[in-house]
C-alpha cells in the first residue's frame, strides 16, 4: 500500500516530455509501404461493379485488397462471446455507411497510394439512407440488414429486457406518472493520435503488428479470426496509445495492414487522416430514451417503464454489450422495486457506434438525473431530498438483481450538498447507507424486500 | 534544402514544397512532432523555427530554408531535463503524451518572451494546442511551475539510467567512456 496517498511520478513521463516515447507512427521499419483506402462516398448503396486492375498496374503499387482477399470477411467484435457477426472487413455487395472501406492499396509512398485509390473503378447504386432511429420502425422503412431494423440476439429475445416486480400494479397505485424523452447525440472520441497500424511480415512466416489498440488480446483475436490463423503466428506490439477513450477498442487498422503486408511481402503502415477519423471511425452512439415513472405525491418511486433505442450505426460491433450495461444502470443510483425495461439496438446508415467512456451508462445517467429533477419539479419537493429518499441502501437489489453491499449514493449526495452549502432537512442530514427501516421502509419497498428474499439469502432472489 | 535542426546543419532531399513535418519525421527520423491532424488544428506537430512555435504540418520546407529548427529532443534528455520538461513531468501535465512535445515547445518559447506570464497569457498562448486527456488543469499548473522556477532537482534529473552521461563512471581504466 505504499502507493496509496503517495505522489508517484508517471512511469512514462520522461519519455513523453523528451519525445522518446515511441508511438506506432514513430516506429521505423525500412521498406515500409503506405496504405490508403477507397471508402464509400455514399451512406447507403449497392456495389454493382468493382475493378482494381488499373490501380494494381500503377508503378509503385505493391498490393490491392478487396473482400475477396479476406479469408473470413464477416467477423463480429463479440463473436467470441457467441454474439452473431454482421460486419464485413471490406464491403462486398453493398455499403451501409459513408466512409465504409471497400478496397485498400499499399504503395511506395502516400502520394502513390492516393493515386492508386483514384484509379479503382466502382459503380454504385444509391439507396435511401436512414439516419434517425425513430424512423427505422416506420411502416414504409426498408431495413437493410438481414435481421430487420434491429439487432435481434439477446438470448431468447430480440431486445435487452428487464422485468422486475409488478409494474402495472404500481402504475395503478401511483399518485402521479412522470414522463420524459431524452436524446443525447453522437460524440467522436477524438484522440489526438489517429488510428494507425503497422504490420511487418517476418521471415519465419509470422506477422508482427504494431498496434495502437486499447484491447491487445481482443485485437489479436479479431485479426486471427479474419486471417483464419492461429494466434501464435501473430506478434502484437502495443501498450503505447496516443489517446483512445473507447475509440481504439475497435480493431481498425491491424487486420487490413496484415493482409496487405502478406500480399506485398513488405511492411505496411496505415495512418488515418483526421478527416477519416471524423467521417468513419466509430463514435459514441446517439440514444433515444423514453421514461415513465409511477411516483407517490410524497416522492417515492414505485415503478419505472423505460424504452431505449440505441443507434448502432451500420453494424452492431459492441452495441448489444453497451445496451446491456445501460439496462443494468437504468434506475441510476436509486432503488425502484418495479421495472419494465426494453432496449433495442437499431441500425441506421451512420458510421458504426462503439465504446466511449462509460459505454452505455453515461446516456442513461444523463436521462435518469434529468428525470429525477423533473419528478421533483412536478411534485414540488426538494431534488436532493428526492434522491436521498430513493437512494440505494445496503441490501437493496439493482435492476439486474445484484444485492448492494456498499452503495455510495447517500454519502455522495450528502457530501455534495455540504460542499455547495445546500441546506437539507434534519432527517436527511442524518441519513446513512444502512438498510432501510421505519418511514424509509414504506410498504412498496417492504413487499419488495420480502419478495426478493431479504439480505439473509445472500443476494439470491427467492 | 539546407537548414539547422537541433544544432546540426542538414542538407535535405525532401522536396521543397513538402512539409517540414514530413522532412523531420520521414527523412531525419525525428518523431516528436506528431501528425495529429495535418491541417493546423491540433498543435501536435509544433516545432520551434528560430525560437518561435510553428505548425510543421502546414510549413513548406522551402519557407524555412536556412532557419534553425528545434524539437523537444534538443531541449533535454532523460536524466537532464529542461525546466519546462521537468515541470510537465513533475506536475502531471502529461497523460497519453501525444500532444506533449507541442505543449512543451510552445511553453518554452512563451517563457523566453514572457518569463512571468499571467494565467490569461498562458491560456492565450496555449489556445492552439489540443489535449484530449488532461482537461488542461495540470498543463496550466506545469506552465506556472516552470515560470516560477518551482521545479525539483529530482525532476530535472528524472530518467537518468546507469552512470551519468555527464560524469561517466570509469569501469575500465583508459576506456573512452
Amino acid at each position: 500500500m505504499k502507493a496509496v496517498g503517495a505522489r508517484l511520478p508517471r512511469y512514462d513521463g520522461v519519455g513523453h516530455v523528451t519525445g522518446r516515447t515511441r508511438f506506432v507512427d514513430d516506429v521505423r521499419i525500412p521498406g515500409t509501404l503506405w496504405a490508403k483506402a477507397l471508402r464509400s462516398p455514399h451512406p447507403h448503396a449497392g456495389i454493382k461493379r468493382l475493378d482494381t486492375s488499373k490501380a494494381e498496374k500503377l508503378p509503385g503499387v505493391h498490393a490491392v485488397i478487396t473482400h475477396k482477399d479476406v479469408p473470413r470477411n464477416v467477423y463480429g467484435h463479440l463473436e467470441a462471446l457467441g454474439v452473431p457477426a454482421d460486419e464485413p472487413l471490406l464491403a462486398e455487395d453493398d455499403v451501409r455507411y459513408k466512409g465504409q472501406p471497400i478496397a485498400v492499396v499499399a504503395a511506395e509512398d502516400e502520394a502513390t497510394a492516393l493515386e492508386a485509390v483514384e484509379l479503382i473503378e466502382v459503380e454504385f447504386e444509391e439507396r435511401e439512407p436512414v439516419f434517425d432511429i425513430r424512423k427505422a420502425y416506420d411502416a414504409d422503412a426498408k431495413p437493410f440488414h438481414q435481421w430487420g431494423p434491429a439487432f435481434p440476439h439477446f438470448g431468447p429475445y430480440t431486445s435487452r429486457r428487464i422485468r422486475k416486480g409488478d409494474v402495472d400494479d404500481a402504475f395503478e397505485r401511483a399518485d402521479v406518472i412522470v414522463q420524459g424523452v431524452y436524446r443525447p447525440q453522437a460524440i467522436e472520441q477524438l484522440p489526438i493520435e489517429p488510428q494507425v497500424g503497422l504490420s511487418v511480415p517476418e521471415p519465419d512466416g509470422r506477422v508482427t503488428i504494431y498496434s495502437c489498440t486499447q484491447a491487445m488480446y481482443f485485437s489479436m483475436g479479431v485479426v486471427a479470426a479474419h486471417l483464419e490463423w492461429p494466434l501464435n503466428k501473430l506478434k502484437f506490439v502495443g501498450g503505447t496509445v496516443g489517446g483512445g477513450f473507447g475509440g481504439k477498442v475497435d480493431t481498425a487498422t491491424e487486420t487490413i495492414t496484415a493482409l496487405l503486408a502478406l500480399k506485398a511481402n513488405r511492411p505496411v503502415k496505415w495512418r488515418w487522416t483526421r478527416e477519416e477519423e471524423f467521417l468513419c471511425s466509430s463514435t459514441r452512439a446517439p440514444w433515444h430514451m423514453e421514461l415513465a415513472d409511477a411516483v407517490t405525491s410524497d416522492g417515492w418511486l414505485l415503478a419505472r417503464k423505460m424504452i431505449t433505442l440505441h443507434d448502432a450505426g451500420a453494424y452492431t460491433r459492441f452495441s448489444s454489450y453497451g445496451v446491456t450495461k445501460h439496462s443494468f444502470h437504468h434506475t441510476g443510483a436509486y432503488t425502484i422495486p418495479n421495472l419494465r425495461f426494453d432496449g433495442y439496438v437499431v441500425y441506421t446508415n451512420r458510421s458504426p457506434t462503439s465504446a466511449m467512456r462509460g459505454f452505455g451508462v453515461t446516456s442513461v445517467s444523463y436521462a435518469v438525473e434529468i428525470h429525477m429533477n423533473r419528478i421533483a419539479e412536478t411534485l414540488g419537493i426538494d431534488p436532493l431530498e428526492l434522491r436521498l429518499k430513493n437512494a440505494n441502501r445496503i441490501g437493496d437489489l439493482t435492476a439486474n438483481r445484484v444485492r448492494l453491499s456498499d452503495p455510495s449514493t447517500v454519502p455522495v449526495v450528502l457530501a455534495a450538498a455540504d460542499r455547495i452549502g445546500y441546506e437539507l432537512g434534519a432527517e436527511f442530514k442524518q441519513m446513512t447507507s444502512e438498510p432501510r427501516s421505519g418511514d424509509l421502509l414504506p410498504d412498496h419497498l417492504l413487499t419488495s424486500v420480502a419478495r426478493d428474499g431479504g439480505a439473509e439469502t445472500d443476494g439470491r432472489p427467492a | 534544402m539546407q537548414l539547422t535542426v537541433n544544432g546540426i546543419e542538414r542538407e535535405l532531399s525532401t522536396p521543397p514544397l513538402d512539409t517540414l513535418l514530413n522532412a523531420l519525421r520521414e527523412e531525419l527520423g525525428i518523431t516528436s512532432p506528431k501528425a495529429g491532424c495535418q491541417q493546423g488544428g491540433c498543435g501536435a506537430c509544433t516545432v520551434l523555427v528560430d525560437g518561435e512555435p510553428r505548425r510543421s504540418c502546414l510549413t513548406p520546407l522551402v519557407a524555412v530554408e536556412g532557419a534553425a529548427v528545434t524539437t523537444v529532443e534538443a531541449l533535454g534528455e532523460p536524466g537532464n531535463l529542461s525546466p519546462v520538461q521537468a515541470a510537465f513531468y513533475e506536475q502531471y501535465g502529461i497523460q497519453c503524451g501525444f500532444c506533449t512535445p507541442g505543449f512543451v515547445l510552445a511553453t518554452t518559447a512563451m517563457l523566453e518572451r514572457t518569463p512571468n506570464p499571467s494565467r490569461e497569457q498562458i491560456l492565450e498562448e496555449l489556445a492552439g494546442h489540443v489535449c484530449r486527456c488532461t482537461g488542461y488543469v495540470k498543463i496550466v499548473a506545469a506552465v506556472e511551475a516552470a515560470a516560477n522556477g518551482d521545479v525539483s532537482q529530482a525532476a530535472l534529473e528524472a530518467g537518468a539510467t546507469g552512470p551519468s552521461r555527464h560524469e561517466p563512471e570509469v569501469l575500465v581504466s583508459g576506456s573512452p567512456a
